[in-house]
């Protein structure tokens, strides 16, 4: 005798009720919008242009006191790219968010690069995450003090994480020919 | 020039061409050089495979055991190449213990370009003789002899630094039985790869080329063959 199969669990509803940080935004006017839950870690999505403001009240509030930037990632999704923000708590370790900046594909211009704003001016851990976030995905950070290639070379072409990135074949490399990698 | 270039003297047999009679003058300087290299080449090679002095070079985890290697566990100056020399006008060997990046390898050219001949060089570990577990990485070097010419290999991810006390006395097994003059000969086969063009990115290597092109005609001659 097998038991009949248990239901499927229900589809998550499409809006997630929002987190402890996205109400705390919320309640300063700032919108986002969670997404679903990172490692057990609230993850939300919030506007290129409201990006600034909401690391900023995130960082200083002694309410949140996310003072710590673990990293900044980029992420090459089918539909955008993503620069993605993690923060900490020094003061309660229980606290953590992923905070992501959605830059769609259609939205950026032939041969130009998706940009948001920096945030070294005020979080100068981010200084050398968005240089590498640069040299390998390609998002330009508006502000930056020194936004250069840290890993590649100077006179590397392309952005090597991408998905559309083309691998050089030349005498340094001529093991594969056929690679898309 | 490099066709007019019969100064050398070993690879045209010592044969002037017609034309360059009047303003050429050959010395047998080179001879001399070949007959004493007779006499002289067993001492010299005995002295200099005995104090192969390497370059402190090490860009990953092999160096870890190439440091290993020279403490006293292991012990290298029983071979006498205890002398990690900081600078390549120094020494005689480069030993590239670690992954060589794209970026890195202008600098390790420079630095083989620098190391004063006779100069030798051990690839150490996967990463510089294949690639290997970076393999077709965007921004890893294939194997370091795309770049420079290899005496010895030494595979191993990282090698035992016994692996490089065996290197070592296969290097010095090499030293020993080679002749100045034959060493000479090969002077430009010895040279780093160098040229290269920037648009294109690949490598302007008038030898390598004429060595692919020998290797198609080669090819070429076998299919036009007909059947035995």
């Amino acid at each position: 005798m097998t038991e009949p199969a248990a239901p499927k669990p229900a589809e998550q509803p499409k809006e997630l009720p929002a987190g402890q940080f996205g109400q705390f935004l919320k309640d300063l006017g700032i919108g986002s919008k969670r997404l679903a839950d990172s490692c057990g870690v609230e993850t939300i999505e919030v506007a290129a242009a409201d990006m600034e403001v909401a690391l900023k009240r995130l960082k200083n509030s002694s309410e949140t006191g996310l003072n710590l930037l673990i990293t900044v990632s980029g992420l090459d999704s089918p539909e955008s790219f993503d620069s993605v923000y993690h923060l900490w708590s020094y003061t309660d370790p229980e606290k953590e968010l992923v905070v992501k900046v959605s830059l769609g594909k259609a939205t950026i211009p032939e041969g130009k690069l998706p940009y948001v704003t920096s945030i070294t001016p005020f979080w100068a851990a981010a200084n050398w995450h968005e240089r590498e976030t640069y040299d390998l995905m390609g998002i330009r950070y508006i502000g930056h003090p020194y936004l250069r290639r840290i890993l590649n070379p100077w006179d590397w072409e392309g952005h090597p994480l991408r998905r559309d990135y083309k691998q050089l074949i030349d005498a340094l490399n001529d093991k594969n020919p056929q690679s898309f990698r | 020039m490099s066709e007019t270039n019969y100064a050398g003297g070993t690879g045209n047999g010592g044969k002037l061409p017609e034309e360059l009679k009047d303003t050429v003058t050959l010395t047998n300087l080179d001879m001399m050089v070949e007959a004493m290299s007779k006499i002289v080449d067993p001492i010299a090679n005995w002295a200099r495979s005995n104090s192969v002095w390497p370059l402190t070079f090490g860009t990953s985890c092999c160096a870890i055991e190439m440091m290993s290697v020279g403490m006293s566990a292991f012990d290298i100056s029983r071979f006498g190449s205890e002398v990690f020399r900081a600078t390549p006008r120094q020494a005689d060997m480069i030993i590239t213990a670690g992954t060589i990046t794209r970026k890195m390898a202008p600098a390790l050219i420079t630095l083989y370009e620098q190391l004063p001949e006779p100069k030798y060089v051990m690839a150490m570990g996967a990463c510089t003789i294949t690639g290997g577990m970076f393999n077709d990485s965007y921004s890893v070097v294939q194997g370091v002899d795309r770049i420079i010419p290899v005496d010895v290999y030494l595979p191993g991810c990282p090698p035992r630094p016994e692996g490089i006390l065996d290197a070592l006395l296969k290097l010095q097994q090499k030293i020993r039985t080679e002749s100045y003059v034959e060493r000479r000969k090969r002077r430009y086969a010895q040279t780093a790869v160098r040229y290269v063009d920037y648009d294109s990115g690949l490598v302007i290597d008038p030898v390598r080329a004429t060595v692919e092109q020998a290797i198609d005609d080669m090819e070429e001659a076998m299919n036009n063959r007909s059947e035995f």
